[in-house]
């Protein structure tokens, strides 16, 4: 035996568990008399459970959502074209939101790939890096009024943001708490979600057309002046800095900043 | 093989279900906790706020279950760099993974999958324990799986393949004593021979846990409750190895914590006696 030897046995016995390839029964003792394909079954039936029970903990709307029938069926097909490449299991699901909306054969394939994007969006917040450091109110009173018009702002690393045309985040909420789900409703324009960690505890809410687009200038090093004059799109000038002001304080109100820059 | 075996006592498998209540209850009767290296190579958030804390109050010992020593694919320093960073943060009194391979051509399987018992797959394996624990900067534990098939090939029973690579690499072993007893029952040998073939001093942990009964074959499962034959072979092992540390492992149908309390007094009620201390 060589380690091309010992490479092949293994290329036998992987494309035997990806694909049922019944090649790797010749190396296994008892092929004569079906006592090896009965014991390798157990392989290949533990490697299907483990990684569907893996993406039913991720997505336990989804799963709620479109029955554990359906649901395995879906897991099996993610599987066979996307199996697992990284050494946690944690990571396994990353790619369900895409495979959804464009592989999925299925119903409500914008809703299911939508609900997916929603609960893997709280699986990242979840466990993103802490924060070392947090503005507090007092910190803004501080700032010369001068100095206003140049701030930037670098939010904490457990935020995110997502854009859903459907009703998934209050259908989810509700398939959690286990009370009625609304109906499925779908609008034309998508509603820009914010979600983030703060206390250990992830929390999320709807953000409004000119705060979607401000928090996505500051992530992207925005200073507030530029963010006042944006939001003039939506918001009458002579109230822009109060509004703009209003944001940054439910920003550092909410814990969503890590610092600002003068 | 120069260090003193350490002995910790009687632990629990760290998980997440019972954060709140081994913070919360104070002294729980649960001597240190292992986790599983994975859950905790995550950037922060709540795994790690609660690693920290309980590592405060508690020993700890690294489990891992991706390190894949026996695959013939390269060695993932981008994992070895996560399990180091994660060895440097809690200070484990030592980690290990599993005698075993995860798969291949950068895929990973997520199951503990055996490899045939040659020479060849010695020198394999015990190459690459030597090269991580170099990169680690330490001595490893290697654990015994359970098994449901044999391969042809196979040129020496299980015991002396882990013994062989245990001493070629100079590392130690985590005996899980339920898996030799799935293994032994699965494979139709006697669990005692398999015991009598181990270096007592390379085992510096066991594995307790429970398992499903197929009929003719027991699958490892790890949400059962630990059962009389294999509480019986952990009493032979305690005879035959003396103090080794010890931990219930529970991973599916995970019971309140009190229910494992009262299987780890078991655990201590059927070892201590053996101690002779």
């Amino acid at each position: 035996m060589s380690m091309s030897h010992l490479r092949d046995l293994q290329a036998r016995f992987q494309a035997y568990l990806e694909t049922g390839d019944e090649a790797i029964e010749q190396d296994i003792v008892g092929s004569s008399d079906a006592r090896a394909a009965h014991r390798l079954a157990v392989y290949y039936n533990a490697y299907r459970i483990r990684l569907i029970d893996c993406l039913a903990t991720d997505f336990p709307a989804l799963a709620k959502t479109i029955g554990r029938e359906d649901f395995e069926n879906l897991a099996l097909d993610y599987l066979a074209r996307h199996p697992s490449s990284h050494p946690s299991v944690r990571w396994f699901g990353r790619r369900l939101p895409e495979f959804l909306r464009d592989d999925y054969r299925g119903e409500a394939r914008e809703f299911l790939a939508e609900m997916a994007t929603w609960e893997w969006a709280q699986t990242m917040v979840f466990d993103a890096a802490d924060s070392d450091a947090t503005v507090a109110l007092e910190d803004m009173a501080e700032i010369a009024p001068a100095q206003w018009p140049l701030l930037t702002f670098e939010f904490k690393p457990a935020l995110r943001w997502v854009d859903l045309h459907w009703n998934v985040p209050q259908i989810e909420q509700a398939l959690e708490n286990e009370t009625t789900a609304p109906a499925r409703e779908r609008s034309e324009i998508a509603q820009r979600w914010l979600l983030w960690r703060r206390d250990l505890k992830t929390h999320w809410r709807s953000l409004a057309v000119h705060e979607a687009w401000a928090i996505e200038q500051a992530a992207a090093s925005c200073n507030f002046g530029e963010l006042c004059e944006g939001i003039l799109e939506w918001i009458d000038a002579a109230q822009a800095p109060l509004v703009g002001a209003g944001l940054l304080r439910q920003w550092v109100s909410d814990g969503l900043l890590r610092s600002i820059h003068a | 093989m120069a260090a003193q075996k350490p002995f910790l006592g009687f632990g629990l498998g760290l998980r997440s279900e019972h954060y709140q209540d081994v913070l919360e209850h104070g002294p729980t009767g649960v001597d240190w906790f292992e986790i599983i290296s994975e859950n905790y190579m995550v950037d922060g958030g709540r795994p790690l706020y609660f690693l920290d804390a309980i590592r405060r109050d508690y020993p700890m010992v690294m489990h891992g279950v991706s390190l894949s020593l026996g695959s013939t694919d390269a060695l993932d320093y981008d994992y070895l760099d996560r399990l180091k960073t994660l060895v440097e943060r809690i200070e484990p009194h030592w980690f290990s993974d599993h005698l075993c391979w995860t798969g291949v051509d950068h895929k990973n399987m997520h199951d503990l999958l055996p490899l045939p018992y040659t020479e060849e797959a010695i020198d394999h394996v015990a190459e690459r324990v030597m090269r991580v624990q170099d990169f680690i900067g330490r001595q490893m534990l290697i654990e015994n799986l359970s098994s449901y098939i044999t391969y042809c090939e196979d040129a020496m029973p299980e015991w002396e393949f882990l013994s062989a690579i245990a001493h070629k690499a100079d590392c130690y072993l985590l005996l899980d004593v339920n898996n030799i007893y799935v293994s032994s029952y699965n494979h139709d040998y006697d669990p005692l021979e398999y015991l009598d073939g181990i270096d007592p001093a390379r085992v510096w942990q066991h594995h307790l846990a429970g398992h499903s009964n197929e009929g003719n074959l027991i699958i490892d499962t790890h949400d059962h409750d630990v059962i009389d034959p294999v509480w019986a072979l952990y009493e032979q092992t305690a005879q035959r190895l003396g103090p080794v540390s010890t931990m219930i492992e529970r991973d599916g149908n995970i019971p309140p914590l009190d229910s494992l309390l009262a299987e780890l007094d078991r655990a201590r009620a059927i070892a201590e006696p053996h101690y002779g201390t």
